[in-house]
């Protein structure tokens, strides 16, 4: 699964991003997950999967949620919580929950 | 303060969502940072030909001999000298791409267009005379500089717009299947380029002929000079900083948003107290771009490094030794997006109070710290906004010991400010931890 995450300098994400990329090591997954700044998420959406937005830029969420519809894939916000903590496995488990739908 | 927090949720959101959303601000923001990696560039330069070292002038002279700093002071002219054209092609570009217009083709009309609008003058002292003699022919390198700025933004949007305009009534000229992409390209370009340039062309005409001038001048008393004004401002630079931190407060990415407003203005100050440091003569401005990312954003936006050295250290929580630990790495670089959303900071009543008091209160010291000559103003020296504080605050007032105590200040005050308010919150989730352990434990037992 592909998974692209973005914030506004896309530095906090990268942050998050070695945390899921550790998570998903753990339960041997292939995943490949990396993080851009918010514009750039339009022009690489379609290599994801998923799209999932730092809290800090959830303002997008509207506009690329729209873009996803028509992409085919799925956008949300990251949780506050778990972006903050950096929390690799949760965030990992709601990019899967939201690929499945 | 329930009644706080919806308010945030349902007023601040929606409007800084659209503002963020804002297309011209957005390109704004996206085109000037375009000149950063440049502008860091000749600040390495900048820095290297002013090291206050003893002996390290003469040292430098007698290798390379007497002209050294002058040839170092090279890249920085190049870097710091070309930032208005820069980024007016980094704004027309990315205004461009917005509209899904060919983006590389808007950046160049729109510099062409910039040129059309300068003066080809540039003063000349012939050898043997004092008084400067305007010469033709040459491209002012004091206009596509920061004095160039305002009005290179300008003209980048509003050639972008013409743009969009022709295209989007379809005024292009087209060329049959078969022909190139990219000769289809400059043939659609055409018609729009011809009416940015005739544009342009008929206002410098018409500015000529009145007490204004140029098209420069007119854009820097009608816009510049206001604008700056209440940009190099005390309240001003507040109500910046009130804004931004009201933003984040709904957890939204506050510097975002109204960087792109107060950017050209800040970055302007920023090249005049340059060419200031280079020439030797008194900095004129103490609000810069340097100023808030150096001083004020000390651990990132709200001045959190003091909230994380109290978690790390001083906390009784599990989940705010946890974060502090967390958070602590990307802290020192300036960046705290673990703190504002881990803690939580954001649509957070008791922590929101320091959150916004501090970097308010760190403008006034700062300030007050500069403007009596205590402290070292910021040199024009642009060191990337993700350096360590105490080490950037040296590097920026151009190598003050001033500028790292300043900044050793300021994290202080903000450890008073969010002491009392981390203990609050520190003890609320202590008190958490400890009744959901019993009643976990009592579950376990019963």
């Amino acid at each position: 699964m592909n998974i692209l995450l973005c914030c506004a300098a896309g530095m906090s994400t990268s942050l998050l991003v070695s945390r899921m990329e550790k998570a998903a090591k753990e339960q041997g997954k292939d995943y490949t997950i990396w993080a851009v700044p918010g514009e750039q998420a339009r022009k690489q959406i379609d290599k994801a999967d998923v799209l999932l937005l730092g809290p800090q830029v959830r303002f997008m969420l509207n506009d690329m949620a729209e873009l996803g519809k028509s992409k085919g894939v799925p956008v949300d916000v990251i949780n506050t919580l778990h972006y903050g903590t950096a929390d690799g496995a949760e965030v990992l488990k709601h990019a899967e929950s939201m690929a499945e739908k | 303060m329930s009644n706080f927090t919806t308010l945030l949720e349902r007023k601040v959101m929606p409007f800084a969502g659209k503002l963020a959303a804002q297309r011209h601000l957005q390109a704004l923001r996206d085109g000037i940072i375009l000149t950063m990696p440049l502008i860091i560039v000749g600040s390495v330069f900048l820095i290297l030909a002013n090291l206050p070292v003893p002996g390290y002038t003469d040292f430098m002279a007698n290798i390379f001999g007497d002209e050294w700093a002058t040839k170092l002071q090279y890249p920085v002219g190049v870097t710091f000298d070309i930032m208005a054209l820069i980024a007016g092609f980094g704004v027309a570009y990315r205004l461009a791409e917005k509209y899904e217009l060919d983006a590389l083709t808007s950046g160049a009309i729109s510099l062409a267009a910039f040129l059309l609008a300068t003066p080809y003058q540039v003063s000349f002292i012939p050898s043997g005379e004092s008084e400067a003699i305007l010469v033709d022919g040459g491209i002012p390198l004091a206009l596509t500089g920061s004095q160039g700025l305002f009005i290179a933004l300008i003209i980048a949007m509003v050639s972008t717009e013409i743009y969009r305009f022709i295209v989007s009534k379809n005024l292009v000229i087209r060329m049959p299947d078969g022909v190139p992409p990219a000769v289809t390209k400059s043939f659609i370009a055409l018609i729009p380029g011809f009416a940015v340039i005739t544009t342009i062309w008929i206002a410098r005409i018409v500015i000529e002929m009145t007490p204004f001038g140029d098209l420069h001048n007119l854009v820097f008393q009608v816009v510049g000079a206001p604008l700056s004004l209440v940009g190099g401002s005390l309240l001003g630079s507040l109500v910046a900083v009130f804004i931004m931190m009201f933003l984040w407060s709904a957890g939204i990415h506050g510097a975002n948003i109204v960087g792109g407003i107060m950017a050209p203005i800040w970055y302007g100050a920023m090249d005049e107290n340059r060419l200031a440091f280079q020439a030797g003569e008194e900095l004129p401005n103490i609000f810069t771009q340097q100023f808030f990312e150096v001083f004020i954003n000390l651990g990132g936006s709200g001045a959190t490094l003091g909230l994380v050295l109290m978690m790390l250290f001083w906390a009784k929580s599990k989940q705010m030794k946890q974060l502090g630990k967390l958070a602590a790495g990307p802290a020192a670089f300036n960046i705290n997006e673990p703190v504002i959303f881990g803690t939580p900071v954001v649509l957070n009543p008791m922590l929101i109070v320091p959150f916004i008091l501090t970097p308010l209160t760190l403008v006034v010291t700062t300030y007050i710290g500069m403007s009596t000559g205590l402290v070292a103003k910021p040199a024009g020296i642009a060191v990337p906004w993700t350096m360590p504080p105490i080490i950037s605050g040296y590097l920026a007032t151009g190598g003050s010991i001033s500028g790292s105590i300043m900044q050793i200040i300021n994290i202080s005050i903000g450890l008073i400010i969010y002491f009392g308010f981390f203990r609050l919150w520190d003890r609320q989730k202590f008190a958490e931890e400890t009744t959901s352990s019993s009643k976990t434990s009592n579950k376990s037992h019963g």
